[in-house]
């Protein structure tokens, strides 16, 4: 680059990229500013908020070294019947059953959408895209009110089928990229051989989308593991607290668990970030797929 | 409409059962979708609330205790219109969801380029950008509210290091309160669009840019004439999208500020921060006992339909998801 002896043009690049790393070293760090601060502050002996101390007066460091409170939530009663594990079994069960019943329900739905034309295919595809477009709690409302005039409140499947039901909108899109990602020549080649349509789609396709079905998996686990508007809402029995309501809770007003809050909301927060860092690449052109191209 | 003709060769073999593999999902989502969309547009018209709770006989007919529709038909709509409070809430969603969109858009345009250029450890920079994206929501909302706190909070702790005095985020004044939950968003939505930007800049041809060198134009002139343009049916996709995800972004709307603190105006409270489906949320579910008032937050999670309606229209035809693969 002959460009690079012009002491001029020299001095330029070099004051640019000067520019880009103290923008790139400031974004990166308010990205990762309230993991720091909530780290600094699962580790502060004492439940109430203090202010953190600085380095370079502006990453919150412990005011005093404690692992204590990693130890307590397991032990920590916000109302009695409801403590740690009690939470720690419910989140567990209704996420376990969303997964597999999201799964369960998109892969036939995006296989069908790929690989079928038929009449009122459009209308179809369209109408599972709605839910996109709703306000949750246009749902919420009287999702609330059919489980209430079924007796369903306060019973896990009050939770558990509006989670199914609301990720489908998303997955099925993801599922169908992933079986129009596989040639078509595959299903007919195996329909030669005289296979069925069921075995090839069991044993052929399915198997070739286990990224785009871990996707889904994924995305559908991030939204019951976390939820907290519905199931508020849905279950207000204390035994059937899931993980989000009694982190919400340990907020209230009347009795701030600063210290347990911090360390419960690493404890629930790390396992999800580990899992969204692993598989980033799946999730990235899994949400592509399903909303940004078709 | 579908064509009747399926897609070639063999496959014309099979057909019919192709509703059988969609109907389990169908009908998951039908009675948890579209008829709890429908009941909630019959319950706006109704006078529904803790009082009324079961249906009426007849449903034009009220009794003690039962539900019916109003017999002034539009009661609840025009409670709402005439509400002040109304308004406010309407400006308060608007301004909600322009002051997250813009910033998501452009600080997402920004990192896209910047991290697309030759600047050293991308990959690590690109990592930490997307923590606000990979950490749960939920969790790192309940923090920024922490973060906000008046006394201890750490933001105003840093705000005393460059001598700027406390300020009462969430108690204080109304646009305080707005201006900490629009801040807590726009962190959480940048990631997303960056990706996503990112993703179209990568997939511009690069002969477009090296014939672009050979007539002279580098740097910033690349950017305006050749990147901007080829990705800006994804910047079109990421800013309804994000109009979409904003206005419907409850927990980032919730969690912070509940939709206080609350003022009086005309004689009317309102919440500071409610957006429409906070309003909707807190009027059906109002907690600690009060009246829950299901018809008229029916009402207004309807009016937060209608107006969602555009960019989800728009956004659905800028990307052809309902399309059929050829």
């Amino acid at each position: 680059m002959k460009n690079n002896r012009d002491p001029g043009r020299l001095a330029r690049k070099v004051v640019s990229t000067a520019i880009k790393h103290v923008f790139l070293i400031l974004m990166a760090l308010i990205s990762i500013y309230p993991v720091l601060y909530v780290v600094a502050l699962a580790f502060s002996s004492g439940e109430s908020l203090s202010t953190p101390n600085f380095l370079l007066g502006i990453i919150p460091l412990p005011t005093s070294f404690t692992i204590d409170h990693f130890a307590s939530i397991l032990k920590l009663q916000v109302v009695t019947g409801s403590n740690f594990p009690v939470w720690v079994r419910n989140s567990a069960l209704i996420t376990a059953t969303t997964v597999v019943g999201s799964v369960a329900l998109t892969l036939p739905a995006g296989y069908a959408f790929s690989r079928r034309s038929f009449r009122g295919q459009q209308v179809s595809m369209f109408s599972f895209l709605l839910p996109t477009m709703f306000p949750g709690v246009i749902t919420i409302i009287p999702q609330f009110l059919l489980f209430a005039s079924l007796g369903l409140v306060n019973t896990y499947w009050a939770v558990i089928i509006p989670f199914i039901v609301g990720s489908l909108s998303l997955s099925i899109f993801i599922m169908k990229s992933a079986f129009d990602s596989i040639p078509k020549e595959i299903d007919e080649a195996a329909m030669i051989d005289g296979a069925g349509e069921l075995r090839i789609f069991w044993r052929m396709l399915v198997p070739l989308t286990l990224p785009s079905i871990a996707t889904v998996g994924l995305w559908s686990f991030m939204g019951s593991w976390l939820d907290w508007a519905l199931s508020h809402v849905m279950l207000s029995n204390n035994s059937l607290w899931t993980l989000p309501l009694a982190l919400y809770d340990f907020l209230e007003p009347n009795y701030t668990y600063y210290g347990s809050f911090s360390a419960l909301s690493l404890v629930m927060a790390v396992p999800v970030f580990v899992v969204f860092m692993i598989f980033q690449k799946y999730l990235v052109s899994g949400l592509t797929a399903g909303s940004v191209k078709g | 409409m579908a064509s009747r003709s399926g897609p070639g060769g063999v496959l014309h073999r099979i057909r019919g059962s192709a509703w059988l593999f969609i109907l389990p999902a169908l009908i998951g989502l039908f009675f948890l979708v579209l008829y709890p969309f429908a009941f909630n547009i019959f319950v706006s018209f109704t006078n529904m609330n803790t009082y009324h709770i079961r249906p009426c006989a007849a449903i034009f007919t009220s009794a003690a205790g039962c539900y019916s529709v109003q017999s002034d038909l539009f009661k609840n709509y025009l409670s709402v219109f005439t509400d002040p409070a109304f308004l406010q809430i309407a400006l308060n969603t608007i301004i909600w969801t322009f002051a997250n969109v813009i910033p998501h858009v452009t600080i997402g345009l920004v990192l896209a380029f910047v991290l697309n250029s030759k600047v050293r450890g991308k990959s690590i920079y690109r990592m930490f950008m997307i923590v606000p994206w990979a950490m749960p929501s939920f969790i790192t909302l309940l923090i920024w509210k922490e973060m906000f706190n008046y006394q201890y909070g750490v933001i105003n702790a840093l705000l005393a290091h460059i001598g700027v005095g406390a300020i009462n985020w969430l108690n204080g004044g109304c646009s305080s309160a707005m201006l900490a939950m629009i801040i807590a968003n726009v962190w959480l939505g940048y990631p997303f669009m960056m990706i996503i930007f990112s993703g179209a800049l990568q997939s511009i041809p690069s002969e477009l840019y090296e014939a672009a060198s050979i007539d002279g134009a580098v740097g910033l002139r690349q950017m305006w004439h050749i990147s901007i343009p080829m990705i800006r049916p994804t910047i079109v996709i990421g800013f309804f999208l994000g109009c979409i995800w904003t206005f419907n972004n409850f927990n980032a709307a919730y969690l912070i500020t509940a939709g206080g603190p609350y003022a009086v105006a005309n004689g009317s409270v309102f919440g500071c921060s409610t957006i429409f489906i906070t309003e909707a949320y807190n009027l059906a579910f109002p907690g600690g006992g009060g009246l829950a008032n299901y018809a008229v937050g029916a009402a207004y999670a309807f009016i937060a339909f209608l107006m969602l309606l555009v960019p989800g229209i728009l956004w659905n035809r800028s990307t052809g998801l309902t399309r059929r693969a050829s």
